[in-house]
């Protein structure tokens, strides 16, 4: 059977201040096919679909639809031009009903005298959810009376029936992990719709972590790494182990990570989680964190590391468990709390947001975590506060005029070094690092992942969710798998024996 | 290939805790019908007078005028906004209206005209602050506030000092008589909860009011136009403030200022305990008419009872905090300024 061309995508490049998201992606999409995306977070999928979707435009690079050269500015306009996306997080209106989501902002045919039929779209919208074999939801009803995964099937029947009523030439429909809050049923009901769909000439993207789920419904397979499409293949005679290892990132030299500096850490135990809950979002977390050692945690974005992360320093309440503190079992109230009470700290992924103060200086950032050391005759002494500022900047090698320089002029890589300073600073000797290189040149990194060794070997111990998967193996000493909420491997990571990305991947996904 | 068929424990324990907290906001949807009950019994049983034919004609005209403000607000509210400018301008409406029909300033004997001419009035200024909300982007609470006052100014200078007494018999006679035991006033109120529930429940203008309280993002992503809707929700706050404003004089028998005074506090307590969240999204009119009546109920209790006008104003500032206080979402990590 011949395919017909939907869709071509030509050298498309997308540059973000300091990351290049997409890499000179060449991508072809056929009526009638299932392509399936794969890669792991930041790969490019996601930013690749908003360009598709008009919620991007694309730094260079043509896409073209039926033949024509496709530009969409938003997603409304890419819809009528047959292109709709089945969101994660999902668009509806929580308090309207089911028929008024599907038909919104396309009401114009149940308008007469400027009021809505409502029965007349209650019914066809029924026959809407009747059409994809959904039956248990009534048209009428308001989506907040639903629950999530009959939200979802909501949300997938609107941008079905949207892109379906532009359906001619053939629709492409974009489904980003569609199937995170379904059941093994509703999945294989999603399966049928999508394969339905399909056979009409139109094309759907299935993006998802669930490489089983890919394997099942994509008929061809993209690989991306890095921003770049590493490879594309029909799915057949495929194993998971073969698309692991084309999706791992590159491996850096060791050298890097500084890893001949890796110390061995001590035998004492600083922070130990026994059985740590939080419903929803992880459970039954056994985690040891000794004096002097680097953990990694590894896990795809709802793995609930973030949370875990969240609650070790105080700022979300475990629903069950344990945190214990060099033996002491500990409850922190608030992050402020559990510095004062435990020392520990973490250093935030969104550095602008939630990492320091732009308005403010140098020295002034320093020395928020912990104004004790520049206190003199109970206020803070400006003067105690930059020779302590200058004392840290030496030390990192950080890039400053003065310590007056406001932080929010400074570079990523700087910023985030006075960041580290303030960590310093504050004295605490359990510090969580969410994304420390996010965002940070190459050059600066190699800095940083110094300053941690630095801060390892004066006896404190670190938590990090790397930037990339690489970043976590080349730091730690053990690494640490989480997936849907749970530890599901624990590897040791000596600078002699540093675990593979694929063996590691393979426990993620 | 072998097919896993796990479901993890946290996605069952997500699922169980987004089941409870729907269960929750089933439960609070309907706590505003409870309340109003309950304080109907409890005031039945305690305060005398209360459960009575007369009380309730009275009931029915203290709901009037604060039902059409509110109805007004109700849906600023459920895009997310607020309004403060009726104060002002409901007092300018009033005065000038006062001024238009007979009464004993002038000779002027316009009658429906007048009327209109003070609504329509009132439409244009609230259709310029809107203007000034939406394309000069500033917050609806700092432009209303504003044009409140600039409104309060020129309502005194229209009647320079000493308001017109309202001499029109047919508005004299408005004010007190009543058809079917209803007064005519709360007809009028009644007529506008029907046109509000028909613009909520039958127009694309409600879905879409609704669809920018609840996630402005989504609803451009749906193609909503936006600046539309929100002109359209200022329109429909001014011909209520005209209302307002006409009702206010008629009832009080001449246009003075003072008819705007303490009408946008109660209209907002009303909105909110009738459960429309203040961030938008959430409620309606429905809602805002059960709100107008808990707040009507207990203001003529609190007068039944004796309780002096200032505890009375008390009673509504912490009725309000705890209608807020249940209403909004929870969480540790919210921030809210």
């Amino acid at each position: 059977m011949e395919r017909k061309l939907l869709m071509t995508i030509r050298g498309v490049t997308k540059q973000y201040p300091g990351t290049l998201a997409l890499n000179n992606i060449d991508m072809d999409v056929y009526g009638g096919e299932v392509l399936g995306l794969i890669g792991e977070n930041g790969a490019g999928k996601s930013t690749l679909m908003k360009i598709m979707i008009g919620a991007e435009t694309a730094t260079s690079g043509t896409l073209e639809m039926h033949g024509k050269p496709y530009a969409p500015h938003t997603p409304i306009e890419a819809m009528k031009l047959g292109v709709g996306m089945v969101f994660q997080e999902q668009s509806l209106i929580m308090n309207l009903t089911v028929a008024q989501n599907i038909y919104i902002g396309r009401e114009e045919q149940y308008v007469k005298h400027a009021l809505v039929d409502t029965r007349r779209m209650n019914e066809d919208a029924q026959k809407v959810l009747q059409g994809l074999e959904i039956t248990n939801i009534k048209s009428g009803t308001r989506v907040n009376r639903l629950d999530f995964a009959d939200r979802q099937m909501v949300e997938i029947a609107k941008v079905f029936d949207s892109v379906g009523a532009s359906e001619g030439e053939g629709s492409i429909i974009l489904l980003d992990e569609p199937t995170s809050v379904l059941s093994e049923k509703e999945i294989q009901q999603l399966f049928r719709h999508v394969r339905r769909l399909c056979t009409r000439g139109n094309a759907v993207i299935f993006v998802s972590h669930k490489l089983d789920e890919v394997m099942e419904i994509a008929d061809r397979i993209c690989v991306f790494k890095d921003g770049c499409k590493v490879d594309e293949m029909p799915n057949e005679n495929l194993d998971e182990g073969i698309l692991y290892e084309k999706m791992v990132g590159k491996t850096a030299s060791g050298e890097y990570y500084h890893v001949a500096r890796q110390r061995v850490p001590e035998q004492d135990v600083v922070l130990e989680l026994r059985k740590l809950c939080k419903r929803g979002y992880f459970a039954d977390v056994d985690l040891q964190l000794h004096k002097g050692e680097i953990l990694g945690i590894c896990g795809v974005v709802g793995s609930g590391k973030e949370d875990l992360c969240a609650v070790i320093c105080g700022d979300e309440d475990p629903t069950g468990g344990e945190i214990l503190v060099r033996g002491q079992s500990q409850r922190f109230a608030s992050p402020s709390q559990a510095r004062k009470a435990a020392s520990i700290l973490s250093v935030p992924r969104e550095r602008r947001v939630e990492g320091i103060i732009g308005e403010l200086s140098a020295y002034e950032n320093i020395c928020m975590s912990n104004f004790d050391g520049v206190r003199q005759n109970g206020v803070i002494s400006d003067k105690l506060a930059k020779v302590q500022a200058e004392k840290y900047v030496q030390e990192l090698s950080i890039k400053l005029p003065s310590v007056n320089q406001r932080v929010g002029r400074l570079s990523g890589g700087n910023a985030q070094k006075v960041v580290f300073a303030r960590i310093l600073a504050s004295g605490c000797d359990i510090l969580i690092l969410d994304h420390p290189t996010r965002g940070v040149d190459v050059g600066a990194k190699t800095e940083i992942y110094s300053i941690i060794r630095d801060i390892a070997d004066q006896g404190k111990s670190l938590i990090v969710l790397g930037d990339t998967l690489d970043e976590t193996i080349g730091l730690s000493n053990r690494v640490a798998v989480m997936k849907d909420g749970e530890i599901t491997k624990m590897f040791d990571a000596p600078p002699d024996g540093k675990p593979e990305q694929v063996d590691i991947v393979k426990y993620m996904m | 290939m072998e097919k896993q068929v796990h479901v993890s424990r946290i996605g069952e324990e997500f699922k169980q805790e987004m089941k409870k907290q729907s269960q929750r906001e089933r439960f609070i949807s309907w706590a505003p019908v409870g309340i109003l009950a309950f304080l109907v019994v409890l005031f039945s049983i305690i305060a005398q007078g209360f459960f009575s034919l007369t009380n309730l004609q009275n009931l029915l005209k203290q709901l009037a005028i604060p039902l059409v403000m509110s109805l007004g607000l109700t849906f600023v509210i459920l895009m997310g906004s607020t309004d403060l400018s009726a104060q002002g301008l409901a007092g300018f409406v009033g005065a000038i209206m006062a001024l238009m029909v007979v009464n004993s300033k002038n000779a002027n004997n316009m009658g429906f005209l007048g009327i209109l001419i003070a609504v329509v009035a009132a439409i244009l200024v609230t259709a310029i602050s809107g203007i000034i909300h939406i394309k000069g982007k500033l917050p609806t609470f700092m432009v209303s506030y504003a044009v409140s006052s600039i409104m309060q100014g020129f309502a005194v200078l229209s009647y320079k000092g000493e308001p017109a007494l309202i001499r029109d018999e047919f508005f004299t006679t408005m004010s007190q008589g009543s058809f079917l035991g209803i007064p005519y006033l709360t007809y009028i109120a009644l007529a506008m909860f029907v046109i509000a529930y028909v613009l909520q429940f039958k127009t694309r203008f409600g879905s879409y009011v609704m669809a920018i309280g609840d996630n402005e993002g989504i609803a451009k992503n749906i193609g909503v136009n936006i600046d539309l809707t929100k002109f359209k929700v200022f329109l429909w706050l001014g011909v209520c403030i005209g209302l307002v404003g006409f009702m206010g004089a008629v009832r009080l028998g001449r246009g003075e200022v003072g008819i705007g005074s303490n009408l946008v506090f109660p209209a907002i307590t009303s909105v909110v305990v009738g459960g429309t969240s203040l961030s938008g999204g959430k409620g309606g009119v429905v809602n805002t008419l059960v709100g107008a009546m808990i707040v009507t109920v207990i203001n003529n209790a609190l007068v039944l009872l004796g309780v002096s006008p200032y505890v009375q104003q008390a009673v509504q500032g912490m009725i309000i905090i705890a209608a807020v206080a249940i209403s909004i979402p929870h969480g540790k990590n919210l921030i809210v300024k």
